[in-house]
């Protein structure tokens, strides 16, 4: 045991001043005691930052010159949104996608989503006249396979499926969109939308045939006030 | 295997888990400690097993928390619940990533197990019963002929509906809820430590000398405590200051409640309220006397069964308010942390908890040598305090955000000059540089 003199307390441990006044510390404290308390470590930076940094300055780099040749050179069409797009989708699918240990339901439904929006930009800064197929075919499709991916992840990690749900109703909810759109004359081709809604229907239905509680136990526990 | 169908799947927070995540910072973390020394060195094998074991008689406990559309809930986990190795790091932000989004963490070291707590998840009276299972299920697997006695939950005990309730919402009282608007306290000022570290003092006492002394001014140990600390506060911060605007603000120390032990409650959940001392200190002649008589009077009035479930319906009133409720989460979200920084943070000094005493079964005490509180130290309260007595040891933990600690040597400095015995643990965290 050691001493502190002037608070008058005592202490076992090897540190050589008292916790509360900073003097000195009188006596002994046997060599094998380990201290009650972890030293401190500092947290080691991993090489990884550098690298995002220096990617991260590239990219900006990359899009501020992009960006101005496009303005300075300016021929009545805004190309530069392409590549800034493709570099932001890039950052996100790294940070979301492959990054992010966040649920994988989640990060396909959210890369869809910037996907469809990242076509349908190149879609409409790209040959004026031949323009729409994003909507037409891509967006539609793109949301059945990731219906169709989220359902095959519920079947196969049967032990968490529940984590999954609420993102597919999601995505199923979307899929009604390019329907939707179709019928406002907005989208002129009708069947890519039509199996996008076809295959959502039925993914509910079988949800709805197979797993009742759980679609009731989603919508009590999110929308419960 | 857990069967997730056996038990409840998710959990309503309760009413005053729901605050925590939307305010919770990397310094303000809302998270606290209890920790056990064993007689022994801790075999984190064993440990890891015991724990598996535990949660499932405390399927509350196996939970994360989501988002929903108004409010967040907790969730079932499904995933596995990993123990760590103790780093220097006291009642660091849950960081759900590093922990498969559990919302509590087992630590080791040496002789140490400690679980540190998410405030959504429970309070301290909650995480105290854990702790026990844990210990008794850690110290049966290493074959030592240790009984429960009807203190311990066990594994082969089956959970009660009641553990998972919101008992604040179950003594709600409509005609009760009178809103009573408060000022801001004093803070306690000091150099913050660098990195959101933690310091931590802990000084053991005798239980008994403690108790004999604080019944000799008539006071609880508890209210002897609240007393000395503002003295404290007074006499390192404010005495012959009073005329500067910052230290004319009340100092008030806020002292949790376990409501438990007023009413009937098997809850594992929050089930805690406070009563508040406070002062204006700009005077230069109070003394202790005075505020034995101050504390002992403010605390018979924060007591009464009236105004305790007064404070309770007032909270549950805020949250059953109609706009808060159906405002859509991220809203929701905003607003709360507005409103806690610009004045819910501000309202206390000093949190001081006394947990009381803690019982272990007779077969467990050879095997424990310590047990011990820690509460978080946040940006406004730079210093809190966590009681609680084993045997006739009575260890209280202060732990702090600033480098200062002129609050410990007084506190401390004020038993051993009346001639009783300290021991001091520290885990220096002047040295975490
Ligand atoms: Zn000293």
């Amino acid at each position: 045991m050691k001493k502190c003199d002037k608070c008058n307390i005592e202490i076992e441990t090897k540190q050589l001043y008292c916790p509360l006044c900073h003097q000195v510390l009188t006596g002994e404290t046997d060599p094998s005691f380990i201290e009650v308390y972890p030293e401190y470590v500092s947290l080691t930076r991993k090489i990884l930052p550098t690298v995002k940094k220096t990617l991260l300055l590239l990219s900006i780099l990359a899009i501020v010159i992009v960006a101005l040749i496009n303005t300075l050179a300016f021929n009545g069409v805004y190309w530069s949104l392409i590549p800034i797009g493709s570099t932001l989708y890039f950052w996100l699918l790294l940070r979301v996608g492959v990054l992010s240990r966040r649920n994988m339901a989640f990060r396909i439904a959210f890369l869809t989503v910037l996907l469809i929006a990242l076509l349908v930009l190149i879609d409409y800064r790209t040959v004026p006249e031949n323009n729409g197929w994003s909507f037409d075919y891509l967006m539609p499709l793109l949301l059945f396979s990731c219906n169709l991916a989220i359902f095959f992840i519920i079947l196969v990690r049967r032990l968490n499926y529940r984590d999954y749900f609420f993102y597919l109703l999601i995505v199923i909810v979307f899929s009604l969109i390019p329907l939707i759109l179709v019928a406002f004359d907005v989208l002129t081709i009708l069947w890519p939308s039509l199996v996008a809604f076809g295959l959502a229907l039925f993914i509910l239905l079988f949800l709805i045939v197979f797993f009742p509680k759980t679609i009731k136990e989603e919508l009590q526990k999110r929308f419960h006030a | 295997m857990i069967d997730t169908t056996k038990y409840k799947s998710w959990f309503r927070l309760d009413n005053s888990a729901k605050i925590f995540p939307e305010v919770s910072t990397e310094r303000d973390t809302n998270t606290f400690r209890v920790q056990i020394a064993l007689t022994e060195v801790v075999e984190p094998e064993i440990l890891q097993l015991a724990a598996i074991g535990i949660l499932e008689r405390y399927p509350m406990f196996r939970v994360r928390l989501k988002h929903g559309v108004f409010w967040n809930f907790l969730d079932r986990n499904t995933k596995d619940f990993k123990i760590q190795e103790m780093g220097h790091e006291v009642n660091a932000r849950m960081d759900t990533k590093d922990n498969n989004n559990f919302l509590f963490r087992i630590l080791y070291r040496n002789n140490l197990i400690a679980i540190e707590m998410f405030h959504s998840l429970g309070d301290g009276g909650g995480v105290i019963m854990f702790l026990q299972s844990l210990i008794y299920e850690y110290l049966k697997l290493k074959g030592y002929p240790v009984t429960p006695d009807n203190i311990i939950k066990t594994k082969e005990g089956r959970p009660l509906e009641e553990e998972y309730e919101d008992a604040n919402e179950k003594y709600y009282n409509k005609k009760n809820r009178k809103h009573v608007p408060e000022k801001k306290a004093y803070r306690i000022k000091g150099t913050m430590i660098p990195n959101n570290n933690t310091g931590m003092v802990s000084g053991i006492l005798s239980t008994k000398a403690v108790l004999e002394l604080s019944r000799s001014v008539g006071l609880t140990m508890t209210q002897y405590f609240s007393a000395l600390m503002m003295y404290v506060i007074y006499n390192t911060q404010i005495r012959y200051r009073g005329h500067l605007k910052t230290n004319q603000a009340p100092v008030k120390i806020f002292v949790p409640v376990n409501l438990r032990k007023h009413f009937p409650s098997e809850t594992l959940r929050n089930f805690s309220n406070f009563v508040k001392t406070e002062l204006v200190m700009t005077d230069d002649d109070i003394t202790l006397e005075e505020l034995f008589v101050l504390v002992k009077e403010q605390f018979e009035k924060g007591m009464t069964k009236e105004e305790l479930i007064r404070k309770m319906s007032e909270n549950v009133a805020f949250e059953k308010n109609f706009f808060l409720k159906f405002m859509p989460y991220y809203i929701k979200k905003v607003a709360l942390k507005i409103g806690y920084n610009m004045l819910g943070m501000k309202l206390n000094t000093m949190s001081l908890t006394n947990i009381g005493k803690i019982v272990f079964p007779e077969s467990m005490e050879p095997y424990i040598k310590d047990v011990s509180a820690v509460v978080c130290a946040g940006s406004y309260n730079t210093v809190n305090c966590a009681i609680l007595s084993y045997k006739d040891q009575l260890k209280i933990t202060i732990s702090r955000s600033i480098l200062e600690t002129n609050i410990e040597k007084e506190f401390f400095r004020h038993f051993t000059d009346l001639g009783l015995s300290v021991t001091i643990e520290s885990n220096y965290v002047e040295e975490f540089v």
